[in-house]
């Protein structure tokens, strides 16, 4: 094992572990109402959001393309999830249908 | 009614322990064509457990980025853990310290999801720390394991399939499905309008927290707003 990426996987584990457990030890105790309530439950929903939507139409010379195996295999995955709720036949499909329009586009 | 505790959680882990084997299967594999060991790829997931993170960095090692921007670049793309993990304190009033530090090493954009689903049903933190460790621990198992299976995998051959390119977007997407209504559709769309806007503009990750922060934040206040109106005309009535 190079000593290289035993630094990196080091390096990248404080800053992630870091991000995970701060907020559990500065506001463990605190409850929280309002906006605050509202806030903390988009989260998770902006966040999806965020990960998914500019990988599916920015292409890699950062330009929006419409016409992509990212965003035809994205809103195949999307339907076929809504139907079929079955996390493993969902992204098995994805991948499968990336993998073909991918050779066509 | 029966307490619900570790077991319940391990249970409800399967969706997302099974949704990881292709992708961290593809992660394994994409390690070894970037130039790490066995490992080096299995010790990554053990101690990383990040998804979109670990495929970014993997790729960076290929390319040679030094040690400092996979770094920071690992810091820019999980700082979102700490909205995730803010989120999640809600549930566990009163929980030990030590117990909350075993929690937040399974803090995952998946195990967020399932347990801020989950959780809701559960009425004491205590056995809603249990769930959530059941949770945590089924979904940590299986991407460690299904992470050296790869990696075992891309050492016995050389695997090609363009299908891996998609599998943590497919993963994402799925989720999505699960947790998008009516009622939070616009700060979805927003942030991903944001999203593209700010990707397009500033280098780097940096976009990913600042339009969940921003959409977030846009969404509450428009909720905190209506539901204060509301309070003001059942009062004038």
């Amino acid at each position: 094992m190079s000593k290289e990426i035993v630094l990196i996987i080091l390096f990248m584990t404080v800053v992630t572990y870091g991000a995970r457990v701060i907020p559990f030890i500065l506001f463990r105790n605190i409850s929280l109402g309002g906006f605050w309530k509202s806030f903390i439950t988009l989260v998770p929903v902006a966040l999806l959001a965020a990960l998914v939507i500019p990988e599916l139409i920015i292409s890699p010379e950062n330009s929006i393309r419409l016409l992509n195996p990212f965003l035809v295999a994205g809103i195949c995955t999307f339907i076929f999830a809504r139907r079929v709720s079955n996390l493993f036949y969902s992204i098995l499909f994805g991948m499968i249908v990336f993998w073909g329009f991918d050779k066509i586009i | 009614m029966i307490a619900k505790g570790f077991s319940y959680g391990l249970q409800k882990s399967i969706s997302i322990g099974i949704g990881y084997a292709p992708v961290a299967l593809t992660f394994g594999i994409l390690s070894l064509q970037n130039g790490l060991t066995v490992w080096e790829a299995g010790l990554m997931s053990l101690f990383v457990f990040a998804g979109a993170a670990q495929f970014i960095a993997i790729q960076l090692i290929g390319q040679g980025a030094t040690i400092w921007i996979i770094g920071l670049t690992t810091l820019v793309v999980n700082i979102r853990h700490i909205l995730m993990s803010f989120s999640m304190i809600r549930f566990f009033s009163g929980i030990s310290l030590g117990r909350l530090s075993l929690l937040a090493q399974g803090l995952t954009d998946e195990s967020f999801v399932l347990n801020s689903k989950l959780l809701e049903d559960i009425r004491t933190p205590e056995e809603r720390s249990r769930v959530a460790l059941g949770v945590n621990v089924g979904a940590f198992l299986s991407w460690v394991i299904f992470t050296f299976v790869g990696a075992w995998l891309g050492n016995q051959m050389n695997i090609t399939f363009s299908g891996f390119n998609f599998a943590l977007l497919a993963l994402f997407i799925v989720l999505t499905v699960g947790i998008v209504n009516r009622s939070n559709v616009f700060t979805y769309l927003f942030a991903g309008i944001l999203a593209i806007i700010l990707k397009m503009l500033i280098p780097g990750k940096v976009y990913l927290l600042l339009s969940v922060a921003i959409a977030a934040t846009v969404g509450a206040l428009i909720e905190y707003y209506r539901e204060s109106k509301e309070n003001l005309e059942i009062k004038h009535e």
